[in-house]
């Protein structure tokens, strides 16, 4: 069997359908709450009542020329993100929902550099992996319905490339996020962690943690996050340090999360994709159940 | 979903990932073979690869026609994305296009760098004279034009008195902390205020 085929068949290995569901539940909430302070000044993020860069004519810092849309669609626009992001979350004509919330959001990515950061880059490649995996086919309303038309139980496990991807995209961001941290600072210098803590990002805990804690715990954090990221491959294909690596990317994205203001949308969807594609069957296993509890009570509901 | 079309999302999904991979690791190979729009979304790794030396805040200045001078211009009520943090769009224009200022066009055309400031200035300019939001400036004082300038404040080293990080007027901090990019061009301040040429001292 060639390597090309190998992994093929690990891709097209069957999966829990949950874990799907679960990215497709909460990661669109996540995503919203990001884009929440921009959507509330549509006409001015992407519209005709703020400012924009001109026209650059091909610079490098401007992907694509996008004109700013008059205020009218720039609101209309917002308000078909949240329909299709509240819909895809509940399971609502799933795929479609989520095609277009993965495009209102590849829009307005390309359409405003100035307020677009990893999460804007980032969420329509995790949305186009939920539309296009069957990850509306457990606990949302195109499951109940279909439920409710034939009576039967939604399968458990089913191919799902888009699990598969997602596994391989968070392996990827940590892994080239560790070697470009080796060809920056964080081998020469032992502080590259306190450095981030003074600008306008800083919370009350940062400052907290930055008070009490002596120079050397930054630096213990330093290596310890640079191992994770860097050995992040092995740490997550060997099945014995899964769940250990597993502890520490959610540990890691919390601290993220309290520490670093605004990048709290990007720490919870990073924990979400971590929990939802890694977590040990074990840990989903109380999910299952819960899960099997709603799905049976749908056809006695229906009746 | 068919076979075909199931290799065809692999094939694509793989190419996502080697883009990001690549892209996060420092090669230029994606920039090389990509469409700039394919690889800008490319571009999510890599985060904090780097110390910081200062913590860097931009701020706007007025020049008030009336008074005759540059006073503080709150660019927030311009600006309300994320006002008070850098994430705010205002900081995110400094921040592109201050830092990377590339060589003169030998074409004549002005550089990007140029045009978006003077896009900024003009838009800061309009906003406060249309009177509509508060910016620290009096609604009935005319601006002749705006500049532009980072701060640069020193970091703490541990063990150091910690402060919490506030935003502090701009008189607060020391002219040796202050770096300025950008200014309207004197003759159209003159302009502005309707001043005679060389009338008044700008710096």
């Amino acid at each position: 069997m060639s390597a090309f085929d190998r992994l093929s068949t690990w891709i097209d290995e069957p999966q829990p359908v949950l874990r799907l569901a679960l990215v497709r539940i909460l990661a669109p909430l996540a995503i919203l709450g990001f884009m929440s302070a921009r959507l509330v000044h549509a006409d001015e993020w992407i519209g005709d009542a703020g400012f924009r860069v001109p026209d650059l004519g091909g610079d490098w810092r401007q992907p694509i020329f996008i004109p700013a849309l008059p205020s009218n669609v720039a609101w209309a626009l917002a308000a078909l993100m949240i329909v299709s992001g509240l819909a895809c979350a509940a399971g609502w004509k799933t795929r479609g929902s989520g095609l277009v919330f993965a495009a209102t959001l590849a829009f307005v990515a390309v359409s405003d550099r100035l307020a677009a950061f990893t999460v804007s880059k980032l969420s329509p490649f995790v949305m186009l992996a939920v539309a296009l995996g069957p990850s509306g086919t457990r606990l949302g309303v195109d499951a109940w319905r279909k439920q409710r038309a034939g009576g039967k139980r939604p399968l458990k496990v089913e191919v799902a490339g888009s699990l598969r991807f997602l596994q391989l995209l968070l392996v990827t961001i940590y892994s080239a996020s560790g070697i470009a941290k080796v060809h920056g600072d964080w081998l020469k210098e032992p502080l590259v962690l306190w450095t981030q803590l003074h600008d306008s990002y800083q919370t009350p805990f940062t400052f907290a943690l930055a008070s009490a804690l002596p120079a050397w715990a930054w630096t213990l954090f330093q290596g310890l996050t640079l191992a994770f990221e860097l050995g992040a491959p092995l740490w997550f294909v060997l099945p014995r340090t899964r769940v250990p690596a597993l502890c520490f990317g959610l540990g890691m994205h919390a601290m993220i999360g309290l520490m670093f203001g605004p990048v709290v949308w990007f720490a919870l969807l990073m924990m979400i994709l971590l929990a939802a594609t890694f977590l040990p069957d074990a840990g989903l296993a109380p999910l299952e159940r819960l899960a099997d509890r709603l799905e049976e009570r749908r056809p006695a509901e229906a009746r | 979903m068919n076979a075909s079309a199931r290799t065809a999302l692999k094939v694509l999904g793989a190419v996502y990932l080697a883009g990001v991979w690549l892209d996060g690791v420092g090669s230029n190979l994606p920039g090389k073979i990509l469409p700039r729009t394919a690889e800008y979304f490319m571009q999510i790794a890599a985060l904090f690869p780097r110390a910081e030396v200062a913590s860097i805040d931009y701020r706007a200045q007025g020049w008030v026609c009336q008074d005759r001078r540059w006073e503080e211009l709150d660019t927030r009520p311009y600006f309300p994305i994320d006002p008070d943090n850098k994430e705010n769009r205002f900081e995110r224009v400094l921040h592109f296009f201050h830092e990377h200022r590339g060589p003169s066009r030998g074409d004549g055309r002005a550089r990007p760098e140029d045009v978006t400031l003077r896009a900024l200035d003009a838009y800061l300019v309009g906003a406060h004279n249309d009177g509509k939001r508060d910016d620290g400036i009096p609604r009935d004082r005319m601006l002749g034009g705006t500049r532009f300038l980072s701060l640069r404040i020193p970091l703490p080293r541990p063990g150091d008195r910690l402060e919490r990080v506030v935003r502090h007027p701009l008189e607060d901090y020391p002219e040796k902390q202050r770096a300025y990019w950008y200014h309207t061009p004197h003759a159209k301040i003159e302009a502005h205020c309707g001043y005679h040429a060389g009338e008044v001292e700008l710096e």
